[in-house]
């Protein structure tokens, strides 16, 4: 039951994450085809940064369904199981108290933003850009909490996963 | 002092697994309110929210997905056929067809990971066949795949130049000349091993089979060096390069070889998309760390206190090469640059060391990282592969990664090694 909404959630992220990948490859392009042609898109260069920062948080809650977020297993691994287990609980609770202080922080964080403006599009609101921590600050929350399963049943077997390869 | 303070707590959450992102996080996070009150905490979405929106690490997804979507394409067999034309006929063929594949891989991809991935599942099987020793195919694979992250484009070399505030593409530039160094003594190396153990050659060096698997691979290597050669020639930048780089992958893919469905594109973008999350989400929350570093002014006291024991440039060279050895064994090459770079940058000045040569050496350092366990992505993913355990392949891999320290040594105390065609290009 865990196990088959942990995959449904996990789909709806990677799709999400499809989309900023497209978009944002998209944008670039058209900034690059813009330029050439003499007429340069005013707001290429904000709203790539913006795609990469809901890329980062979107991707994050991802990468924590998946368990992918770089850490460092090894060390950990070589204890006994009692130890491994007992400090997944503990490195789970860090994370899920770090993600409610940035999502609480974030979410307050709004209403201060909420006269703000982007520089190259002013109808759009920095709040609205912003709520992407708020937001991501839940997601992953729930990504740690549908994942925990898996990771104590790997920290029971001594898995020591590799991390974040593809940037290595 | 609070360096030493705030590395020992991150060191604490990251030895209990905690990710190494939310490490930091939580310990920016104890440092401000410790500091400066629980006032300081609507600090903490916006600081965060603006370490992740840094323009030129748009080029680190971009370059990831060209990549995939490139050996999504049937690119890797076409540049084994190349390499196995032109090298296949020296003895010990396959080694250097896998040595050499890595380097036109490498021009490609900006991940030694993603190389031994792409390369190793098909090599290390043919070599294990050949009558290769499992542990020396995964050595010849692993240390082949370093060169990924030396030769441009190159994620670690993009990550360095946002976290120095320098060129991304004079880095680009003074990688090309060691990493084909660094092929060369790798290729060397394994001739030792082939003639050691008496392995065969691959197959008899014919032109016309040569010019016959070049024009296959064409375009698998001359278009990324097409863009490589607009990122040098200042015509796009690393990040638009980056982008024409997966518009080429979707054309070679689609149009040119065919090979290119909806499901590797898919699981391409997932990848790309999921391994810049955890990269920029390091970004991110070291951008909180380091506001907190930057305000007690941690960086610049560290430079003061090296400088006043040496200011000895090669010595404080010989010193940081060792801190970023000790450190690629334990931790990602990724985290160390986030990590590590922007503490010691004021130091690197202060002595008078080019940001770009001292990018080349992390570079360089951090390649051999992926090397040495127990933190080793790239040996990992070769045992994996070669079904050999780490320490076996490790006490084989020990000569290759020989060869990367003396590329290291040229490319730290010869500058010139790497930053000759900087100079020639850029002055």
């Amino acid at each position: 039951m865990l196990g088959e909404l942990r995959k449904r959630y996990e789909r709806l992220l990677e799709w999400i994450v499809i989309a900023l990948m497209a978009v944002l490859f998209v944008e670039v392009t058209l900034g690059i085809v813009y330029r050439t042609i003499g007429a340069s898109l005013p707001w290429y260069d904000e709203v790539a940064s913006i795609l990469l920062a809901w890329l980062t948080f979107y991707g994050s809650a991802l990468a924590a369904v998946k368990r992918a977020h770089i850490g460092c297993p090894e060390v950990i691994a070589l204890l006994g199981p009692g130890v491994r287990v007992a400090a997944r609980a503990v490195a789970s609770t860090l994370v899920i108290a770090f993600f409610a202080l940035l999502g609480w922080v974030g979410y307050v964080i709004l209403e201060v933003l909420a006269t703000d403006h982007l520089v190259s599009l002013p109808e759009v609101e920095v709040a609205w850009v912003q709520s992407v921590i708020p937001i991501s600050a839940a997601l992953i929350i729930l990504g740690e909490l549908l994942s925990l399963p898996l990771a104590f049943q790997q920290a029971r077997a001594g898995h020591a996963g590799q991390t974040g390869e593809a940037t290595q | 002092m609070a360096i030493l303070i705030i590395f020992a707590c991150v060191l604490a959450l990251v030895i209990i697994d905690v990710p190494i992102a939310v490490a930091l996080g939580i310990v920016a996070v104890a440092a401000m309110v410790i500091t400066q009150g629980t006032g300081s905490l609507p600090n903490l979405p916006v600081v965060l929210y603006n370490g992740a929106t840094n323009f030129p690490l748009i080029a680190i997804p971009l370059f990831i997905l060209a990549g995939a979507i490139m050996n999504a394409s049937g690119i890797s067999q076409r540049l084994i056929a190349f390499a196995s034309a032109l090298l296949g006929f020296i003895r010990g063929g396959l080694a250097m067809v896998s040595i050499g594949t890595s380097l036109f891989f490498a021009e490609i991809s900006g991940s030694a990971v993603a190389d031994v991935s792409a390369l190793g599942s098909i090599l290390i099987p043919a070599m294990k066949s050949k009558g290769y020793p499992s542990p020396l195919a995964a050595a010849i694979m692993s240390s082949a795949a370093t060169l990924a992250v030396i030769i441009p484009p190159s994620i670690p070399m993009i990550l360095y130049a946002v976290m120095a505030e320098t060129s991304v593409v004079k880095l680009f530039v003074a990688g090309v000349v060691p990493g084909l160094l660094g092929g060369l003594g790798l290729m060397g190396m394994a001739y030792w091993f082939a003639r050691r153990y008496k392995l065969p050659v691959e197959e008899k060096f014919q032109w016309a089979r040569v010019r016959q698997t070049f024009r296959d691979a064409f375009w698998a290597f001359t278009l990324p060096m097409i863009i490589l050669g607009a990122i040098f020639g200042g015509v796009v930048t690393a990040t638009e390069g980056a982008a024409m780089a997966v518009l080429a992958a979707l054309f070679i893919g689609l149009v040119i070889y065919r090979e290119l469905d909806l499901k590797h594109l898919k699981t391409a973008m997932i990848d790309g998309g999921v391994q810049t999350a955890v990269v920029m989400l390091l970004v991110a929350t070291s951008a909180v760390l380091g506001t907190y570093l930057s305000e007690v002014q941690a960086p610049q006291k560290l430079a003061q206190a090296v400088s006043e024991l040496t200011h000895n440039k090669w010595l404080v060279l010989a010193l940081l090469n060792v801190l970023f050895l000790v450190l690629g064994m334990f931790l990602h090459s990724a985290a160390a640059i986030i990590l590590v770079v922007p503490v010691v940058m004021p130091l690197v000045r202060s002595v008078g060391i080019d940001p770009v040569h001292f990018g080349l050496i992390v570079t360089v350092n951090l390649g051999i990282g992926q090397q040495t366990p127990p933190v080793a992505s790239v040996l990992m993913v070769a045992c994996s592969i070669s079904k050999s355990s780490v320490w076996e392949v490790t006490r084989v891999n020990i000569w290759f990664i020989g060869v990367l320290l003396a590329v290291l040594l040229l490319v730290t105390y010869v500058p010139v090694t790497g930053m000759g065609l900087v100079h020639l290009f850029y002055g």
